[in-house]
Order: C-alpha cells, then structure tokens, then sequence
C-alpha cells in the first residue's frame, strides 16, 4: 500500500514538475511578447546620424509622404503612401540598429532587439560597410557608387545570388550579414529586428524615389576583380606596407580597430571582432568584393584615393590576417583560426618591437612624432 | 522448449524488420523511379497566357539570369491557377467562384500590394508583410479557404516575385499609389 501511494505520488509530482516547467514556459514567452509589445509602442530615441537623416527625409507620421530629396534633385515629387506611427516607429528603430547595431549609444541593450544575440564580435556595426547609415551621399547628395546602398539592394532583392546559388531575399541576406559579416548567428526571419531593418530599407528606397528592380550605382559594391588592374599580381608585402601607410591608423596596427570609451572609432578588420573566413569581404574567398569596397569606400574622407591594384594588395593582405572561422569551415579551422587569434597579436607585437624601423614599433612611432 | 519459443520470436522479429526495410525501399524506389511523378524539376509547366504575359511584361529582360524568369513564370502559374499549383494550401477547386489569386485580383493590383506592403494595419493591431497577406489569402474561408504555407515556400517566394517583377514593369516605388480611376 505504502509501495503504491509513493510510486503515484511520485508520478503526481513528475506530471506537476512537468506542468509547472510548461507554465513557467508560457509564463516567460507572454512576459517577453509584452516587452515586445511595449518596446514597439514606446518612442524611439535616435541617434544623432539617423536624427540628420531622417529629418532631413521628413519622415513623419502622415496619410501622404513626399520625399524632399526627390524634390530637391528633380524639382517635383510624387505622392506616396504615408506612414502611421507605427511604420515610423519600426524604421527609425531600424535605422538605429544600422548605425548603432551594438547598442552604444542606447540606454539598453533591448531598444536595439538585443542585437548583440546575433553577433560574436563586440565591434561589428551595420553602417561600418552600408556607411551614411545605409546611404552614403557626398556633400552634393549625390549617391555614391559602389556604396552598398539598403534601399538600393531592396529594389533588387530578389534576384539570383551568385554565392548561395539562390533568388536571395532580402530577409535572408541580412541573415547572412548577421553569420558571416558580423561573425554572428541567425536572426529569425520574423524577428523584429530583420523586419525594422527591412522596414527602414524600404523607406529609403521611397525617400530616394528607386524603382522596383532598377539597378542603381550605388546597389551593392563596385567589384574589382584583377582585370581591372595593370595584372601585376596581388602582393601580401605591397599590401602590408600599404596597410601600414593608409589604413593602420585608424583601424590599428594589426587591424584589431579602434575603441574608446566603449565607442567603436574604427572597427576591426583582423582578429575576433571582425568578419569571419566565410564573409564575401574575405579575398581568399570572394577576391573581388573587399577590394572593391576598399577603392569605392577607404580611406574615409579620402575615397578614391587608392588605385585599383593598391586596392587588391590591401585586400589581400587583410585576408590573411587571423580572423574566426565561418561557418562552413568546420571545427578544426574554427580550433586553428582561435590559436592564431589569440597567440598571433601578441607575437607580432613582440617581433615588431624589435625591430625599430617597424611602423607599429615603440620606436618608430615615438621618432615619427 | 523455451528456448525454442524464444528461437522462433527472434525469427519473426528479425523477418519482420526485412519486411519493413523491403517495404520502404520498393515504396522508395518506386517513388523515384517507377511512379512516373517528377521528384525535381527545374521546368516550370507552361499555361496557357503565359508567352503573351511574358511578351507584354517583358519578363525576359528582367534579371540576369533563368532562375528569376522560372521564379516569375511559378508565380504566374500560383497566381491564374492557385488550385493546381498551389493545392497543397487550399481547398478550393477549379469548380468554386475563388479558385485563384486571379479570381480577386489583377496582376497590377498585386504589385501595388507589394509596393505598399509592411504597414501598420488598424484592423489586425500590427505591421503585416506582403508575405503575411498572402498567407492570410490562402487560410481565409472566404478566399482561398485552406492552409498557410511558410514563408519560405515557393507558395508565397514565388507570388512575391510575380509582384516584384510586375511592380518593375509598371516602374513603381516603394509607396506607389495607384492613379485614381
């Protein structure tokens, strides 16, 4: 009898333990739908670059929108569906996420969709490759070429991409932005994070008058392959003197980048908080695309500045810096990547101390103060 | 004796296991190679309408490649014959008033669907995609009557690329608001 009581008391408490773990389940997923809920209603704090931009596109809760860029640019502009509250509120949160994906600048962590789950790296930032938060314009307006404009690859979303071998949508490429550019993992296609960027591409494609599947200069990047050069070779030694000349300054001798105060200056193009091997910007896999960026994009302030073989020896000697294992490289790159990253820095930072006519030496740089 | 029970269940058991691994092997081969249904094909089946729809949208001349013209010509086939080529998610049959997306809708009325898509609805309380209004079309009793597909399927990929193409053809931005009348 004793026997009996205790084994159903025991299956009572297993199927209570199992009830109480589902209701505490439940519980915890309506909690989060409700900060969702909240976070989607509550005001938007922008940061100062989607402050300018934003503003400057009057994007206003309205029945009609008419872009003053077109305006400005053409002299008329058309009409437009306008955006509730609530459309503005999903595109300014997605223009934060672009130019603040790590929440710098945010008072928690959440206002961005707790981003950060997605990315590996504490330095990756949308707007560090789509710069201009997305839509980079010279002091003219005029809209750079090569630049990887989002409301630019929204009109052309859709379309066969060459690397997947897939009609790309443009949910899944900011997927793959999160794996590989961002060293990170897979936002749900649904989250609210993919749909406020996508919310706030869109606008942009509105506020720059671009049509439905019209390819525009500044869609994508100006790719550089090595017939657009005089074909001397890509060359790791040209590379890491260029590097050392145009690019170290900013994002560090050996490419770990810049961060102060918490504040990303100048993000990581080396080490564990820059993109990873399977990242279209890696030359030994795509060598085409971080070039192209480099010559359309770099030096900040000085773009244009490079020429085209300058530019590949850059990217080629980038590339060969230690940086994570993508995704499709399995565990014993991963393993390998991971060694270099951590015994690499410290190593050549010793080498170069030795030698005094090295750029990143004590030396040097207290001579060439 | 005992032994010989246990002997013979093991046969059995062992028999039986032959006999469902058989199964499902013939079931498998039969399924690839016998049953005459395409496992995969790139083809996409051609309807009627479809080379005068390819001829007035120019739909040739958009993308760089076949993939995106399938893609479009898939969307065609959904969009005119929801019933065939989308059967797994309605109800609905050749027969009914609603067998189709054409049934309620022109190509061009999808395209500024598309273009206006992923904006707050008042009624549903929430921003809805185009995707989420395509599936709400296919699950409703009142329209396509039947099941909701994932947005990943070619049910919903290639409606929207039907849309998009069509948007391109009319030369629509985002936002574009059709001329009264």
């Amino acid at each position: 009898m004793t026997r009996l009581t205790g084994v159903l008391l025991n299956r009572w408490f297993r199927l209570g333990a199992v009830l109480i773990v589902l209701v505490v389940i439940y519980l915890t997923a309506q909690s989060k739908h409700q900060q969702r809920d909240q976070l989607r209603d509550a005001e938007v704090v922008l940061t100062q670059d989607c402050a300018d931009k934003l503003g400057r596109y009057n994007l206003q809760p309205d029945t009609r929108y008419r872009s003053p860029y077109v305006e400005a640019q053409t002299g008329a502009a058309d009409s437009l569906l306008g955006y509730r509250a609530e459309d503005v509120r999903a595109i300014q949160r997605g223009c934060n996420i672009i130019d603040d994906l790590q929440g710098e600048q945010a008072v928690s962590a959440a206002e961005r969709w707790n981003s950060t789950r997605f990315v590996r790296g504490t330095q990756t930032s949308c707007d560090h490759c789509h710069q201009g938060v997305g839509d980079k314009q010279d002091a003219q307006g005029n809209r750079q070429t090569g630049s990887i404009s989002l409301g630019a690859s929204w009109v052309m979303a859709d379309m066969y991409d060459r690397f997947t071998g897939l009609l790309l949508p443009f949910e899944l490429r900011q997927m793959q932005c999160f794996i590989n550019s961002s060293n990170g993992f897979k936002p749900n296609i649904a989250d609210d994070l993919i749909r406020d960027v996508t919310a706030y591409s869109r606008f942009l494609s509105a506020a720059l008058d671009l049509k439905m599947g019209n390819r525009y200069p500044e869609q994508g990047i100006d790719e550089l392959p090595a017939s657009g050069t005089l074909k001397r070779g890509d060359d790791y030694v040209r590379g890491e003197t260029l590097y050392q000349g145009r690019c170290a300054h900013c994002h560090g001798a050996q490419g770990l980048g810049m961060v102060q105060a918490g504040r990303v200056l100048f993000p990581a193009v080396a080490g564990p908080d820059a993109f990873n091997l399977q990242s279209r910007n890696n030359f030994s896999f795509v060598s085409t695309i971080l070039p192209g960026f480099i010559c359309r994009n770099m030096p900040k302030g000085e773009e244009g500045s490079l020429d085209t073989q300058q530019c590949r020896d850059i990217a080629f000697y980038i590339s060969n810096l230690p940086r994570p294992a993508g995704d499709r490289q399995g565990p014993l790159a991963a393993v390998w990547q991971q060694l270099m990253m951590r015994a690499m820095p410290g190593l050549v930072g010793f080498v170069d101390s030795l030698n005094p006519s090295s750029p990143s030496s004590p030396s040097s740089a207290q001579s060439s103060l | 004796m005992d032994s010989l029970l246990v002997y013979n269940n093991k046969k059995r058991r062992l028999i039986k296991r032959y006999l469902i691994t058989l199964l499902l092997l013939l079931l498998v081969f039969w399924a690839h190679l016998w049953s005459g249904n395409p496992v995969f094909y790139s083809a996409i089946s051609q309807e009627p309408g479809w080379a005068e729809f390819k001829q007035r949208y120019t739909v040739s001349e958009f993308g760089e490649d076949g993939y995106f013209v399938r893609a479009v010509k898939s969307g065609y086939n959904l969009f005119f014959h929801t019933d065939r080529y989308g059967w797994r998610f309605t109800r609905q049959s050749a027969d009914d008033a609603i067998s189709s997306c054409a049934s309620c809708h022109t190509p061009e009325d999808i395209a500024y669907g598309f273009v206006n898509a992923d904006r707050y609805d008042p009624v549903l309380a929430k921003r809805v995609s185009f995707e989420e209004r395509v599936m709400r079309c296919y699950a409703s009793p009142s329209r396509l009557n039947g099941f909701v597909p994932t947005v990943y399927d070619p049910a919903i990929r290639d409606l929207r690329i039907f849309a998009r193409m069509v948007a391109h053809k009319l030369q629509l931005s985002e936002g574009a608001l059709r001329a009264a009348g």
